[in-house]
């Protein structure tokens, strides 16, 4: 039995050599490999979580995310929903939209947005929106994030 | 044969022939990391690669030659750290102009993922597999996929090892512990060696709660020299104050008054988790015990606050310890050894060592390989142009 441990013991310790040079060599492979088997992806909490929507204006993209209330285990009472906008042509000063992230051809709010100063105003058509949480003013558009709660 | 009498005998036969032998593999392998496997092109980058081969190298061959490991591996760490935070503040001016992570950045995920945030990300990753960190997964510099997989690397090959030969911020503090030459805080009570559990607890569950991470959001020092959330709240004031000071009670001032690396030591939950990594991997510092004679100096100089009086009636450094070897050169009995789980004590010495220092430095040079590089690059670009930032 102690010579089976030491024996084991030198493989292991001989193998660590190995698993570093693996470890470096195999980097790129090695992360692409745990990302595609395991799934595992950055929090919607902080991507935003995925489009559902993109709407094409003359001037510019409107892209719609999906309501993140992901929380550790199920979801949360409250959430947020990302809207980015993005310019195509002339970048406008002002954008004034009605937004309709449910897709039941009801609108759920209205946004007016300043694009150079991030200057908001929302106004609730749904009673899931809350309010503004946080504007983003982008090197390429701007983005907005819209406090929800469950009904 | 004791312990002692193998650390004679080695030191009887190691011959300058031998330790070239024994370099020679380590040349080999330093040069395929540093190059990537090809000699680049710029005159001005083969002069960085090789001044960083002979600098790597020649510390190898010393620490086999002078039979010294601490010694010179805090050389090549301090070193990789002050690189790291030249290269890495560099690189941030060049790209946006700042230290300070804009809210663009964070809401693109763009942030470069760190180490330390692995063990607040578990809960949630097991969870909901999902990372709470506003990082790239993959193809991005320092992206999150590529962090975790050099994580899981070094921890299987060096466990918590990762904190004494890997870590980028740990020569910072291990740099201020060596300025004085005797400490002049001498005794810190052990209850405090529980702490960095305590916050690793803290952080991991209220990251869990809240889904995000707490510890680098509020307390992460390291963010006084690599990059911080730009002030636009009075929050995120708040946190840059505590940050900032922590930054300066652990990683500046408690080093340099108790010799000891108290950040990692005593407040780091990353080196708590880690710690727990040197429960599977095959090496550690064991004391031999008919040679110690009690005198405790191990205990005084062990920077990572691994040797304890139990310690030295367990006969092995406690699970937190970092492998730096600072306790084997210093061992005046030459009791402490570096040594391969599952084999005898009476075994060489200087074979268990070597086969730690292989893959513990091959992980150092080639994690601290790039930034010596591009540090020195830019000490080239400053004395040629003037500014070490290229605009």
């Amino acid at each position: 039995m102690g010579r089976l441990k030491s024996f084991f013991g030198y493989t292991t310790a001989a193998l660590a050599f190995f698993v570093i040079l693996a470890t470096f060599l195999g980097l790129n492979f090695f992360s692409s490999k745990l990302v595609s088997a395991t799934g595992i992806k950055v929090s919607p909490r902080f991507t935003g979580g995925e489009v559902i929507k993109t709407i094409y204006h003359n001037a510019y993209k409107t892209m719609i995310h999906r309501p993140v209330f992901d929380g550790l285990i199920g979801e949360r009472k409250t959430g947020f929903i990302q809207i980015n906008w993005e310019p195509l042509n002339d970048w406008p000063e002002v954008i004034e939209e009605t937004i309709d992230y449910t897709g039941d051809n009801v609108e759920d709010f209205f946004i007016k947005i300043e694009t150079k100063t991030g200057n908001t105003i929302i106004t609730s058509k749904n009673p899931q929106v809350v309010g503004i949480e946080k504007t983003y003013v982008l090197k390429s558009g701007c983005a907005v994030r819209i406090l929800l709660k469950k009904q | 044969m004791t312990n002692k009498a193998n650390n004679v005998e080695s030191s009887e036969h190691i011959s300058i022939t031998k330790t070239l032998l024994l370099t020679l593999p380590m040349m080999f392998f330093t040069f395929m990391m540093l190059s990537a496997g090809k000699i680049p092109a710029e005159p001005n980058k083969i002069i960085a690669l090789t001044i960083t081969f002979i600098f790597a190298n020649t510390i190898f061959f010393l620490m086999l030659y002078k039979e010294k490991t601490d010694k010179y591996r805090a050389i090549l760490f301090i070193t990789y750290a002050i690189c790291f935070v030249i290269s890495f503040i560099s690189n941030l001016m060049e790209i946006r102009g700042s230290m300070a992570i804009s809210q663009e950045n964070l809401l693109l995920c763009k942030t470069p993922f760190c180490h330390i945030v692995i063990p607040m990300t578990i809960i949630p990753l097991a969870l909901s597999k999902t990372i709470i960190f506003p990082g790239t997964m993959v193809g991005a510099f320092a992206s999150i996929a590529s962090m975790l997989v050099l994580w899981i690397g070094a921890s299987l090959a060096l466990g918590r090892g990762f904190c004494g030969w890997g870590c980028f911020f740990g020569g910072l503090d291990d740099g201020f512990s060596r300025i004085f030459k005797r400490p002049i805080i001498k005794h810190i009570n052990p209850k405090w060696h529980y702490l960095p559990f305590a916050v690793l607890l803290a952080t991991a569950l209220t990251s869990a709660m809240l889904l995000n991470p707490t510890y680098c959001e509020w307390l992460c020092p390291y963010k006084t020299v690599t990059e911080y959330v730009e002030v636009t709240t009075t929050k995120i004031f708040i946190q840059t104050i505590i940050f900032v000071s922590l930054f300066l009670a652990l990683v500046v001032i408690l080093p340099i008054l108790t010799k000891k690396r108290t950040q990692c030591g005593l407040f780091c939950p990353f080196g708590a988790f880690q710690s727990f990594t040197n429960k599977i991997n095959p090496f550690e510092i064991r004391i031999n015990q008919e040679a110690c004679i009690k005198c405790k100096r191990c205990i005084q100089i062990c920077p990572a606050f691994s040797m304890t009086e139990e310690t030295l009636k367990d006969g092995k450094a406690r699970f937190t310890c970092i492998k730096c070897g600072k306790c084997v050169d210093n061992c005046p009995k030459g009791a402490l050894l570096f040594h391969v789980k599952g084999t005898s004590l009476t075994g060489s010495a200087a074979t268990f060592r070597l086969l730690f220092l292989y893959p513990a430095f091959l992980f150092l040079v080639t994690m601290a390989g790039s930034n010596i590089q591009d540090t020195i690059l830019r000490i080239m670009r400053l004395i040629t142009t003037g500014s070490m930032i290229l605009r």
